[in-house]
């Protein structure tokens, strides 16, 4: 439970999610991220963890959808000019021409979405963004307040 | 030679087929247009450096992703893509590509970080996470070079364009072109002096709207006023690929697929390299709109890279239909091609209001972009080199007039250089890509998710990305400038193409800066946790950069 760590920060962080986090969210609150080392291949928190899965995914799909094509494209070359029934399209123009955007974009709107959902797993609200169309609790928002682990010694 | 730059010969600078003289209708739109500008950038001019760079932090999710969209649609999408894609068939699509999924990349590794980091440039950036005004000063200078390089092919489009509203204008000792690239640049260069950064930003959602309009609103009429398409072109064109001869659409007929995936993988980490790309995620409120503002600018970005593919076919069509073969000799000429969007909407013989609308599109286009990169490049000289290494007393006022100073100098370089263009509009700018991808993105991406980055490894990594980015330049680039016919050695160009150069550059410079960084001590304390504050979920204030977080232990920022 919170009183366990050397934060003095635990009673506003209590306040400010309502206590709906759960786990996670109890993590989070418990994470010193200023001791927590940054690499991309060894996430040392829960909560990169879980973004980096996200990350990753994202990632390995937009190599495919970005290099696949061409790349068939020069090994089938056959089977990728092909025409598309339809949309008189030859498969390797459109997948290319159109698909590629467009599965960028999509991902894109997928990762934010699922950036937010994180947010919300770990309890973590960006006041700042939002400050007029909230309730009174935005009032002690303001994010200088959450000591961060530079006075723990 | 292969690749674009065989494909797209320089081959005069007056676009055949255009109908170059002076238009009373489209001139005015275009001059109210550029009024308009002014006027915006004078009612949100400014006089301090906060409001210059970064617009005060103000910036919202939609208009900060239409800043995107405008910042980053210049010349080379609005009228180079089109002329690559109508020249080059499958190889011009490596562009639209490169230049729409780099921002997935941007997004997942790079835009919330940068927004955390929270200081005014990209230099900034490199030289307070490496701890060196060395490693500053190269960022500020490939800043500036990058600047430079992209508006050659802006002030190459703005020429081209300007042909059609304003005729020869006839400077003394100069052709029609360079006239009117001295003639548009002189409009550009006086109105960013004036206005900076909060200027441009608003300058750019306005900027957004009329270039995509413009542009969407050519695709359809031309579409539909030639049966062509109704109600999406986007994919209508589709049934005219097989009518277009084999070089619009057969692979690998124009560049291999080696270049192909080199200039694509360029264009990708040069988006996520480009200093005015990444400055428009200072520039946000807060990092969630640093992400949404992504997705919008991505958003408003596809709008015109769906449309570009098909403005290309109709142009082809037309040009083939109305002037001559566009492919084999002669063939349609690169400064032809990179009109071919607003000779599309004159060989479909729409009225010169409209035609108008079209090329002011283009020319709103390449000054958003020029803005946002001169914006970047005089920020690296006023504030990076001058106010953080020559002259750490700088008062706001010498800032804000060394920033002005390196405006008008930035201007007239490109200018020269924009005279006698080395290559067409798409190619001179993916050049920038190249540097931007070469020295700057791996300094970003490792400085971000590898905190052991340390400063010899950057310095050793931005030295080998800029070597290894001018070997190329002044094998295939200069010999245009010199007269000399073809690259110095033709197998470099082949596996180390100017134009993707970053190919073979991204992983050499990321290895060297990953050993030795090895071999060297690790950073100190404080700028680890910075690196870790910028991954940290824990929402900052507006006004709040990582360093703070950092230095003050997390006290009220209520100080300043």
């Amino acid at each position: 439970m919170p009183d366990n760590n050397n934060h003095n920060s635990t009673e506003k962080r209590t306040a400010t999610d309502g206590g709906v986090a759960g786990q996670p969210g109890q993590a989070h609150r418990d994470t010193d991220y200023l001791n927590a080392e940054v690499n991309l291949l060894k996430p040392s928190t829960l909560f990169m963890r879980d973004h980096l899965r996200v990350v990753w995914t994202g990632f390995a799909i937009w190599f495919v959808i970005v290099f696949g094509p061409v790349t068939l494209t020069r090994f089938a070359p056959g089977l990728m000019t092909s025409q598309v029934p339809g949309i008189g399209f030859p498969l390797h123009y459109f997948l290319v021409a159109f698909a590629a955007p467009t599965g960028a974009l999509i991902l894109s709107f997928w990762y934010a979405r699922k950036r937010d959902a994180l947010d919300r797993k770990y309890g973590i609200e960006h006041t700042t963004a939002e400050e007029t169309g909230r309730g009174g609790e935005t009032a002690v928002t303001d994010g200088g307040e959450r000591t961060e682990g530079g006075d723990d010694e | 030679m292969i690749g674009a730059a065989s494909v797209v010969l320089q081959s005069g600078l007056l676009p055949e087929g255009l109908n170059v003289s002076f238009k009373i209708a489209p001139a005015i739109l275009v001059l109210g247009m550029l009024l308009l500008f002014l006027a915006i950038g004078f009612v949100f001019r400014v006089a301090d450096t906060e409001d210059m760079w970064v617009a005060g932090r103000s910036i919202g999710n939609v208009e900060n992703g239409m800043a995107i969209g405008a910042n980053w649609m210049s010349a080379a999408s609005y009228l180079g893509m089109a002329a690559l894609i109508a020249l080059s068939g499958f190889y011009g699509l490596a562009f639209v590509v490169g230049w729409t999924t780099g921002y997935f990349i941007l997004l997942i590794f790079m835009a919330a970080q940068l927004r955390r980091f929270g200081k005014y440039t990209a230099p900034d950036f490199v030289g307070d996470r490496f701890n060196s005004d060395a490693a500053r000063a190269i960022a500020a200078i490939t800043t500036f070079l990058i600047g430079f390089v992209y508006s050659i092919g802006q002030a190459r489009g703005m020429g081209l364009v300007g042909l059609y509203i304003f005729g020869d204008i006839g400077l003394p000792g100069l052709t029609g072109y360079q006239s009117m690239v001295v003639f548009m640049m002189a409009i550009t260069v006086g109105y960013l002096t004036i206005s900076g950064m909060l200027g441009a930003t608003k300058n750019m959602a306005v900027q957004y709207v009329i270039l995509i309009s413009a542009f969407i609103l050519g695709l359809y009429v031309v579409g539909f006023t030639q049966g062509y398409s109704t109600l999406l072109p986007q994919l209508e064109y589709g049934t005219l690929i097989s009518q277009l001869g084999a070089e619009f659409s057969e692979p690998f007929t124009s560049g291999s697929y080696y270049l192909w995936i080199a200039t694509c993988f360029s264009l990708i980490v040069g988006t996520c390299g480009l200093p005015h790309v990444l400055v428009r995620f200072y520039t946000v409120e807060s990092e969630r709109t640093a992400r949404w503002s992504t997705v919008w600018g991505l958003f408003f970005i596809c709008l015109l890279y769906w449309s570009a593919p098909a403005f290309a076919a109709f142009g082809t069509d037309l040009f083939s239909e109305n002037i001559g073969a566009v492919y084999g000799d002669p063939g349609m000429s690169s400064a032809a091609g990179d009109v071919i969007v607003v000779l599309a909407a004159q060989l479909a013989e729409l009225p010169q209001w409209f035609v108008g609308l079209v090329a002011a599109g283009g020319i709103a286009a390449a000054i958003a972009t020029v803005a946002g990169l001169f914006i970047a490049g005089s920020s690296a000289i006023s504030h990076d080199i001058y106010t953080n290494i020559v002259n750490p007393d700088a008062t706001q006022r010498q800032q804000v007039l060394v920033g002005r100073l390196s405006i008008v100098l930035l201007g007239l370089l490109t200018t020269l250089a924009a005279l006698n263009p080395a290559a067409p509009i798409a190619a001179l700018v993916s050049y920038a890509f190249s540097l931007a991808g070469s020295v700057l993105f791996p300094m970003f991406f490792l400085g971000m998710w590898w905190e052991n980055t340390n400063r010899e490894g950057a310095l050793a990594g931005m030295l080998t990305g800029l070597t290894i980015w001018t070997i190329p330049m002044i094998n295939e680039v200069l010999p245009t400038y010199v007269g000399a016919e073809g690259p110095f050695v033709p197998v470099l160009a082949q596996w180390v193409p100017a134009i993707g150069s970053a190919l073979i550059a991204v992983p050499i410079v990321f290895a060297v800066t990953i050993v030795v960084s090895m071999m060297t001590d690790e950073p100190d304390l404080e700028t680890k946790q910075i690196v870790r504050q910028c991954h940290s979920p824990e929402p900052m204030t507006r006004q709040q950069t990582a360093e703070d977080v950092v230095t003050d232990g997390g006290q009220t920022p209520s100080d300043d």
